[in-house]
């Protein structure tokens, strides 16, 4: 029995520091496109710059969703450690929803400015912008897929070594872009109005 | 990230521990969302100091929830996802510090146009799709204008559009030669500013007319006038 728990905690750790090092390189990704949008946010081509396009309280609210986020998923890890799993149901639940609130403004603000014009054409700032930001939308969406299917399978079989194992992954994942958001929030956001 | 992360002793202490650096987390990045924001809604501070301060308010939460969120350092194997962390850091310096400051360099050393403008007087591209472009073509007059013990002889130069003007540069140090008034640089035909090293010389197209100040950058008493006539 003692060896079982041996080799399944064994497992995890070689699991874990795999993803871990998935997650490091996602980082990288992410380095390259923030220091291709630090060098391309001035190139506007004339247009409208980022203090003409963004608006901070929006990007406020979104920054407020995601930390929630990040805050209620790492209790939904501690309920799901102690095998609790209608807690676990409910908190990851509640993490999946402030996620997709998250989503919903991202790709509002994302209509917004194609609507009136401001697509990844119009200059290098603006392709530089959609396809940081989009990134981590995109990243956020397959959280939320992932999020969403592996809670399936919590309410169908229960809350096993494995689906704990792939819930501690996704936290990771996510507290991983929430982190990427904060920047962005900085250095997109805020600094546009510096 | 570790054994603990998935198998944690059932102790409720334990949890109870966890629960706690998840709330402290919470409410510090809470902390650290808003007065960066506050900042800069009502301008506190501005300029280059801001940035750095709401980017080092950035890099504080990063620290707050790799410690309360991610639980980095605790757990019997840590080591190997701070040694990844620590390489991915460095990489990342490397790579946006590198292309911030290099690029960053680039846009303060040459606008566009001013490097447009100079690629067509140096190499003699006198129209462009039927457009003319202002560069000269053929042989026209030379002035020479002499740098020694500081001083420049002649002081003043007349001359003709598409004449040439040769620095000569007959003192121990480099010249940097700009264009414009001493901390109000402007550009002469594209060149923002013309090195001349000692006992060299250089030579620029007088392809743009009217009146223009000179003068050294580090020793802006060393300065001069040209005008360029049609």
């Amino acid at each position: 029995m003692s060896r079982h728990i041996d080799h399944e905690a064994e497992a995890t750790d070689r699991v874990m520091f795999g993803f871990w090092v998935y997650l490091m390189t996602d980082l990288l990704m992410f380095a390259i496109l923030f220091a291709v949008y630090a060098v391309l946010h001035g190139n506007t081509l004339g247009g409208e710059t980022g203090r003409d396009l963004f608006s901070l309280p929006l990007a406020l609210q979104e920054t407020l969703l995601l930390l929630t986020s990040s805050f209620t998923c790492g209790i939904a890890m501690i309920a799901a450690r102690q095998r609790k799993k209608a807690q676990t149901l409910l908190w990851f639940g509640i993490t999946f929803a402030l996620g997709l609130a998250f989503l919903g403004l991202e790709l509002y603000e994302f209509a917004e400015f194609i609507h009136e014009g401001h697509t990844m054409q119009t200059n290098a700032f603006l392709s530089s912008f959609f396809v940081l930001v989009g990134t981590h939308g995109l990243h956020i969406t397959s959280g939320l897929l992932w999020m969403g299917v592996t809670l399936i399978y919590v309410m169908k079989r229960g809350l096993n070594d494995h689906l704990v194992r792939k819930l501690a992954m996704l936290s990771l994942f996510w507290h991983f872009l929430d982190i990427v958001w904060i920047f962005i929030f900085t250095t997109v956001y805020l600094r546009a109005f510096v | 990230m570790s054994r603990s992360s998935v198998h944690s002793p059932h102790g409720p202490e334990n949890e109870h521990k966890t629960m706690q650096s998840y709330v402290v987390g919470f409410i510090l990045s809470l902390i650290f969302t808003f007065i960066p924001y506050y900042m800069v809604v009502n301008e506190v501070v501005s300029g280059t100091a801001l940035l750095a301060t709401i980017l080092g308010f950035a890099v504080v939460q990063m620290i707050i929830q790799v410690v309360f969120f991610l639980h980095l350092g605790r757990g019997p194997k840590p080591f190997y996802n701070i040694v990844f962390l620590v390489f991915t850091v460095v990489a990342i310096l490397v790579v946006v510090g590198g292309s911030v400051v290099i690029m960053h360099n680039l846009h303060y050393n040459k606008t566009i146009p001013d490097q447009t403008k100079s690629l067509i007087n140096d190499e003699g591209i006198y129209q462009i799709e039927g457009t003319l472009t202002g560069a000269c073509r053929g042989q026209h007059d030379n002035h020479q204008v002499t740098i020694k013990d500081g001083k420049v002889s002649p002081l003043y130069t007349a001359a003709k559009q598409c004449d040439t003007l040769t620095f000569i540069n007959e003192d121990d140090g480099t010249r940097k030669i700009s264009f414009g008034q001493h901390e109000n640089h402007g550009s002469y035909a594209g060149n923002t500013e013309i090195e001349v090293k000692k006992g060299r010389n250089k030579t620029i197209t007088l392809s743009e007319t009217g009146a223009y100040q000179f003068h050294d950058h580090l020793h802006h008493e060393t300065a001069g006038v040209f005008t360029v006539t049609k």
